[in-house]
């Protein structure tokens, strides 16, 4: 589905990671941990070129992407969602998740409203629809985000931290519903330190530190029996917490 | 008795008052629709990435905030070998002036939506004309409303200035009163109900719409 290979990224003259090599099937559920600066964010963020590359190459579904590529199209594909929901606030949750469908895929209002109504009972807020974000607890508004991702039909889903914004008791709620997501074969690339939710979810588990993928492995035999020094060290700190 | 016959005096002189209105009114309506122009340009400018536009923008906007209206109206009808109708001087300072102030609401504006809105409307496959379209300008529409509409309140006012190069708008007019009847008290407070009629709902209408809008978002 998605392949990097060598993929670089510096920031002036800061590294933030240099070649790495990734690949995702269609299917497949991914989950990256790692401390906070390793560049987790930007390396997922680099697969829909919402950041460019330094250097190295994205392939998806076969196809190489550069800053030249028709990104609308490829990123109407793949969804995002982000840690800080990034709703728009002058749209109500409905128009939120509509207005894509309707202005990119050039949808009629009747046929949008349809497949937003399905996604937004599917995240369990179809009573909210009318509310704007202001008016949205910080889990609705993850959810809403989930399902204007949704909306567009992506076959693939990055999700960056998407519990790390919310109050404890509203964590549940949006794992769940990406749970959900993932049982249904929904293929998705997952930032998170949620440990259960890891190993309940993930295929694979991606530890990224000091400017690479450090290790690879299921999320169960990761935390069980970390290989390197560093996973240990990490995994002490979080663990700590 | 005096009392009285001042007053109907004065009442006779309204529709003389009156007459300033449309030289006010228009003063304010084009300088405005100018300034608003400029200082969208303006704004642009300074937050753009070529550094000779932002330097331009940035002196602009000093210059025009840091001298005195008064002094600029004068510079320009007196001063610059332009040979224009005192009207003429008078919509090209204010509307100068205006964008500055202008300029800076707009640019503070644009530059208030987060970068994230941007991001999230590319995620969901916009390109960036449309994101501009449909989530970044609306928004930056509805923040630079209220202060803008605060900035017409401001250059409504400002037009009484234009009296010292003998444009006869509303104050202007209020003086000619007071000089003829010797009572400067009533057509001065005429003056400034007419102006308060304009000033009073603008500003109610600005404060409603920036409630509304924090309550939006
Ligand atoms: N736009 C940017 N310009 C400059 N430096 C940046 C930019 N974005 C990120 N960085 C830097 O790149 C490094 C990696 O950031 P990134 O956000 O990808 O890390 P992360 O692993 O997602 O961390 P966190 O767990 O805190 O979210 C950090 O040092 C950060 O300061
Ligand atoms: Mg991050």
């Amino acid at each position: 589905m998605i392949r990097t290979v060598n993929l670089t990224k510096k920031f002036g003259n800061l590294l933030v990671f240099e070649d790495v090599n990734f690949k995702i099937e269609k299917g497949e559920r991914v989950v990256i941990i790692g401390p906070s600066g390793a560049g987790k964010s930007t390396f997922i963020r680099c697969l829909n070129f919402l950041e460019f590359p330094t250097s190295g190459d994205v392939y998806f579904e076969g196809k190489r992407i550069d800053k030249n590529s028709n990104l609308p199209a490829i990123r109407q594909r793949i969804g995002m969602v982000f840690q800080h929901f990034n709703l728009f606030p002058h749209l109500t949750a409905l128009q939120n998740v509509t207005i894509a469908p309707i202005k990119v895929k050039k949808m009629s209002e009747k046929e949008a409203n349809e497949i937003a109504m399905y996604y937004l009972s599917k995240v369990g807020l179809a009573d909210r629809i009318n509310h704007y974000p202001s008016q949205l607890s910080g889990g609705e508004k993850q959810r809403i985000a989930i399902a204007r991702a949704l909306a567009m039909k992506p076959d693939l889903m990055l999700f960056d931290e998407p519990t790390s914004a919310l109050d404890v008791e509203m964590v549940k709620e949006v794992l769940d519903t990406i749970e959900k997501l993932a049982f249904e074969g929904m293929t998705m690339i997952v930032v998170t330190h949620e440990i259960s939710f890891a190993k309940e979810v993930a295929d694979r588990l991606i530890f990224m530190a000091d400017h690479h993928i450090v290790e690879e492995n299921t999320p169960s035999e990761f935390f069980a029996h970390p290989r390197t020094e560093r996973a240990k060290k990490f995994l002490n700190k979080i663990v700590n917490i | 008795m005096h009392l009285w016959h001042n007053f109907s005096a004065i009442w006779r002189s309204v529709p003389f008052l009156l007459k300033g209105l449309p030289i006010t009114l228009s003063l304010t309506g084009l300088s405005g629709l100018i300034g608003i122009g400029i200082g969208l340009a303006l704004a642009l400018m300074k937050i753009s990435k070529n550094k000779l536009f932002r330097w331009f923008a940035l002196i602009y906007i000093d210059l025009f905030r840091g001298t005195p209206l008064l002094l600029q109206i004068m510079i320009v009808y007196y001063a610059l070998p332009l040979n224009i109708d005192a009207f003429s001087a008078a919509i090209i300072a204010l509307s100068l002036n205006a964008a500055a102030y202008l300029a800076e609401i707009f640019r503070a504006g644009i530059e208030s939506i987060s970068k994230g809105q941007m991001e999230a409307a590319l995620s969901v496959g916009m390109n960036y004309s449309q994101a501009m379209r449909y989530i970044i300008i609306p928004q930056t529409i509805r923040r630079i409303i209220p202060p803008t509409t605060n900035e017409i309140v401001a250059l409504l006012k400002d037009t009484s200035l234009v009296m010292v190069i003998g444009l006869a708008e509303i104050v202007y007019k209020a003086k000619q009163i007071g000089s003829a009847t010797a009572n400067f008290l009533t057509p001065l407070m005429f003056a400034a109900i007419l102006y308060l009629i304009f000033t009073i709902p603008l500003t109610r209408y600005a404060e409603k719409l920036e409630r509304r809008f924090s309550r939006g978002d």
